[in-house]
């Protein structure tokens, strides 16, 4: 066969595909295009064979165009919509916690033993404290945990209302959520800097209200959203661990075929993490700033603790949600 | 056609088992791309703030229509990209003014969890300033891949390849077997100088066929002469005279 015979023969298969193709790019493609695998899999052909053929090259151009744009119509997905968005969150999130159970430990205790260390040795060594506040969080402590205020006003103050707290919150912490996230895959550096500093901030908080403030105030305004904030945070970096961890130590895989699994593992972390700290923006605008009796805010409190520990140990472990 | 590239077409494999040239874009009109995106974006918040604060400020109270405002730019910073990608075109508006379009390294297009995972990257590319993370791995990876990149495991390339100039006239000369026997590179590249001869100035053609000196055993004019001869010989087996015995390993003449 001549390469000119060759081009003739092939000639009407492309035709049909491009045709196809058209027809399946509209928003309401007829029938017809049910003929479209097997015709793009006949052009696939074609061009390996040209390709080996070394026909000229505007042939195999034009078949490649066509075969690529064919991939791309055939492999079109939906993202699933709200039912995937919710498996993600109830299914899938607390499974991928629960299989990077190590992490999570390591996580856990990288943020709460240096913020309990900072807050133990507060009362006899303020200084520290001090110096990690410095004069404007001591002052905001003060307007928020003093002996003679509430953190409620000093929200209202700010804020002046629970929607704009919680819009603020969204646009804050989400963000750094996403920012630790992403400092995780400099070999975990970026993530652990994160952790590392936020709780020996909040360790120094704790501390000098102890030290100067009203302890009482603080815990009653904290303990519900805290559950969903404190372990978001701590996700969001542990999903930055599990990207830097694969740079470390890819194991036996390739170091870039290591950082894309990794990625995949790590992704329903990131937005479970995301989706807690927005459940605790929610808590914090809303539920926190009310003034009901401190057993109330405690016992509330305690139940978003118990919730969020079951929820992360038990769902997602039915038959039918094996990933 | 394994030649050392000059051009930036690498190729994948579909899973169908064929592979596929893609053209990735490089650094610089990535970047141009880029600062049609931020530009943009920056036109859009403004414009938002100025919409929000007049016509929602009066009836919202000014606090709570700054909150709205935050979440907006919550919005467009992280998942302003995102959107665009996993939409129809797979790009951004800077994207697709410059023809680029991301795609995911399997061939397709890209899905939301590998958009997501190269925006939010972002942040680590941009340090410690201006991108300068990103176009520094760009720069070390043969497919142009920033960090975000790697790890969702995506590629911006243009949406079409190179424009191929085809030559109007062909080249005519008296068909001869090659004096020896031609590797696939070799016999790619006659064919491909075939292909493109007639596009040349005469001493472009002499400057490239004496460097075949050792394939065509003659200088000058004469030197092309075989050459394109023996390109013919390739091109066309009508004709065709039996090749030398082949060696191991070596092409079989095409039926």
């Amino acid at each position: 066969m001549t390469p000119a015979q060759f081009e003739k023969q092939i000639e009407p298969r492309w035709q049909k595909l491009e045709k196809l193709l058209t027809e399946a790019e509209k928003a309401h493609p007829t029938a017809a295009v049910d003929e479209l695998p097997a015709t793009f899999r006949q052009v696939c052909h074609d061009l390996s064979v040209a390709q080996h053929r070394m026909s000229p090259q505007r042939l195999t151009q034009q078949l490649n165009a066509l075969a690529l744009r064919a991939y791309r119509v055939l492999e079109r997905h939906s993202a699933g919509g709200w039912e995937a968005f919710v498996r993600l969150f109830f299914v899938e999130f607390p499974q991928a916690v629960r299989a990077e159970w190590r992490l999570f430990w390591w996580c856990t205790a990288l943020f709460y033993l240096p913020a309990v260390l900072i807050a133990a040795i507060t009362p006899a060594h303020p200084e520290w404290a001090m110096a990690l506040l410095g004069p404007e969080g001591m002052v905001q402590i003060e307007s928020m945990y003093g002996e003679a205020s509430k953190p409620s006003d000093f929200v209202r103050e700010s804020y002046g209302s629970g929607f704009a707290a919680f819009c603020f919150y969204i646009w804050n912490n989400v963000s750094i959520n996403f920012k630790t996230f992403a400092g995780g895959i400099l070999g975990g550096v970026g993530s652990l800097f994160v952790l590392l500093f936020n709780s020996l901030f909040l360790g120094a908080v704790f501390g000098y209200v102890h030290y100067s403030g009203n302890p009482m105030t603080l815990y009653a305004w904290v303990v519900a959203h805290g559950a969903p904030e404190i372990t978001g945070m701590i996700i969001a970096a542990m999903a930055g661990m599990r990207v830097g961890w694969s740079v470390l130590r890819p194991g036996r895989l390739e170091r870039r075929a290591a950082l894309v699994l990794a990625g995949r593992k790590a992704l329903p972390l990131l937005i479970g993490a995301a989706i807690l700290t927005s459940l605790a923006a929610v808590l914090e605008g809303f539920w926190s700033p009310l003034d009901l009796p401190l057993s109330i805010k405690f016992a509330s409190g305690g139940m978003c603790w118990v919730f969020l520990t079951v929820f992360l140990l038990f769902s997602g472990r039915r038959s039918g949600d094996a990933a | 056609m394994a030649a050392a590239r000059a051009d930036t077409l690498q190729s994948v494999e579909l899973a169908d088992g064929v592979e596929i040239q893609l053209r990735v874009a490089g650094v610089a009109v990535r970047s141009m791309a880029y600062m049609i995106d931020l530009l943009i974006r920056i036109a859009i918040d403004i414009g938002m703030s100025i919409l929000m604060f007049w016509l929602l400020s009066g009836v919202l109270g000014p606090q709570v229509t700054m909150g709205l405002f935050l979440l907006f730019i919550f919005i467009m910073e992280w998942f302003y990209n995102v959107i665009f990608e996993v939409g129809a075109k797979g790009a951004t508006p800077g994207q697709r003014i410059f023809k680029l379009r991301v795609m995911s390294l399997t061939g397709g297009p890209v899905t939301l969890a590998q958009a997501v995972m190269r925006n939010f990257l972002r942040v680590v590319d941009f340090m410690p300033f201006f991108y300068l993370t990103g176009i520094v791995c760009m720069l070390f990876t043969k497919r142009f891949q920033r960090l975000g990149d790697l790890v969702a495991n995506t590629v911006v390339t243009y949406v079409e390849l190179p424009h191929v100039v085809t030559a109007q006239t062909q080249i005519q000369a008296e068909r001869r077997a090659p004096s020896q026997v031609l590797t696939r590179e070799e016999q790619a590249a006659l064919l491909q100088f075939i292909e493109r001869a007639p596009l040349w100035a005469d001493e472009r053609r002499l400057e490239l066929a004496s460097l075949a000196h050792p394939l065509t055993n003659a200088p000058g004019t004469e030197g092309l002469r075989r050459l394109c001869g023996m390109a013919l010989w390739l091109q066309d087996p009508e004709e065709r005279r039996p090749m030398p015995p082949p060696l191991k390993g070596a092409a079989t003449p095409r039926s």
